[in-house]
Formats: structure tokens, sequence, C-alpha cells
């Protein structure tokens, strides 16, 4: 059997700062706020598993030679 | 959502088309199975190469087994081309939208992990392949989930040299990425997209 797609409906309430985030993204990435909520949560999901997992979130930045460590 | 739906393939050698179809979310069974599926003739086809003292293909050590676990994750989609009773060609693309680099820039763009044709089909594993036309159906399936998961058609991805002049006809070569081992990343934009997707019909 293939994996399950079938999508369920749920209401999100948001406050306006929220929505105001959530749309500037929906508008910078050409998504719709739906999958801009699925991404989030896509994300959510395997960074906070690796995590579980022992393991380290770091940004780098190349050109200023810095590396910061994600306390999430 | 339909997790199967109509593709094609050529029979190699032949111009005949042949009936496929599209498995649009794989379970890690079906991946498993898959990979116990292709595996001896893989190993076979190396052997023969080895003994033949032919240069194996770049991808050859690639074990879709250990890829399975990343379907823990909803990042991660797992599609196969199906045709005759077995799959014919599998890709991995991660859902997690990566930002776009050609046409307008910082656009949701599905990035495609792996994509690779069954033992069978490889012309550097067997003289004669079985089918052709896999690479080109699974970029079809690629573009297919990108719409579907909003990204517009837009796709991405690091390819290996051997399969370079095939993603140049249809992608824009963004050159060789010294953050992924200086494979060449390849993008196709929403317009692409669009193009190859009528070129299909």
């Amino acid at each position: 059997m293939a994996v399950e797609t079938t999508k369920r409906t749920m209401t999100l309430n948001l406050t306006d700062a929220e929505m105001q985030v959530l749309e500037a993204l929906s508008a910078q990435k050409d998504l719709s706020k739906t999958a801009v909520i699925r991404q989030a949560l896509r994300l959510y999901q395997l960074v906070d598993h690796r995590l579980a997992s022992g393991e380290k979130l770091f940004f780098e930045d190349e050109a200023k030679r810095q590396k910061e460590l994600m306390m999430i | 959502m339909s997790s199967r739906r109509k593709s094609r393939l050529k029979r190699a050698g032949k111009k005949e088309l042949v009936a496929a179809e599209i498995v649009d979310a794989l379970s890690k069974d079906e991946l498993l199975a898959t990979h116990l599926d292709w595996e001896p003739e893989r190993l076979q086809a190396l052997r023969e190469l080895l003994d033949a003292k032919e240069p194996w293909p770049e991808h050859w050590h690639w074990d879709w087994s250990k890829k399975a676990g990343l379907l823990d994750f909803m990042a991660y989609r797992c599609m196969g081309i199906e045709c005759e009773g077995r799959m014919q060609g599998l890709l991995m693309a991660s859902t997690i939208a990566r930002s776009s680099r050609v046409g307008p820039t910082g656009k949701a763009v599905l990035y495609v992990e792996y994509i690779e044709s069954a033992p069978w089909n490889l012309k550097d594993l067997v003289d004669e392949p079985k089918f052709s036309g896999v690479g080109i159906a699974l970029l079809e399936a690629a573009i297919e989930l990108s719409e579907e998961e909003g990204f517009g058609g837009r796709i991405g991805l690091h390819s290996l040299p051997q399969s370079e002049a095939f993603y140049r006809k249809y992608m824009t070569d963004l050159g060789p990425d010294p953050n992924h081992q200086g494979l060449h990343y390849f993008e196709m934009s929403a317009e692409q997209a669009r193009l190859f997707l009528e070129g299909r019909k």
C-alpha cells in the first residue's frame, strides 16, 4: 500500500502578527498559506527528530566565518 | 488523492510505447521490496563489468534500503514508475522547499534527492536495456509533485556527471556546487516546467 495522502481540514487561529508573517512568507515563496504551514510542520518534525537524536543545528556564514548554534 | 496515475515508457530498441504507472507516494515496504527486486540484478551486472574490466556507473553504491528511513518524515516523498509488474525507476524528493535561483529568485523549489532507473534499464550496466524513458517520466512526475505542493512545477537537483547532458536539455545548469561535492546544480523554472509538460502531451 502506498502512503496515505488524504487531506483533512482544520481551523487555525493566529494573532495579527502571526498572520502577517504567514502572509509575507506566502508572498515571498509564492506559496499558499496552507503550503507555508505544511512546510513549517515538515521542517519542525525533521529538526525535532534530529535534535532528539543528539544532533545539533548550526547556521553558518562562510563570508564572516561564523557558526551559530541554534538553541531550540 | 489517487496514489497511482498513468504514464508511459518505451521498450528500448523499439518504438513501442508501453503503459506504465507512477506510484506517487511509496511506502517503506514498497521501497524495500523494490530494493530486493533490483539488488540481485545490480550485483550480477556489476560483477560482469568487473570481469570485463569495464568501469562501474558513478552511482553503483546507491542503496535504496538505506534511504527508506527518510520516509518516516513528511519532508520526503518517494515515487516509482511501475511497468509490467516491476518498478522500473525510483525518485526521492524533499518536499521542504528550496529557494529558486532561476527566474524569480527565492520561490519554492522541489528538490530531487535521488533518481535512478532499475538496473536492467541502465545502459552502463546492461548491453540491452529493457525500457527507455524512465528518467523523463520520473522528471515529469517530479514536476507534477511540485505543482501539487504549490511550488509551480519548479524542481532542482544535483546531477552526477554521467547525467548532466540529459538534465541540460530541460533545466538550467547553475554550475558546480562546492557544497555538494562539486556536482552541477540544475534547476527548472516554472516556465521551463510548463514547456516540459507541454512537450510530453
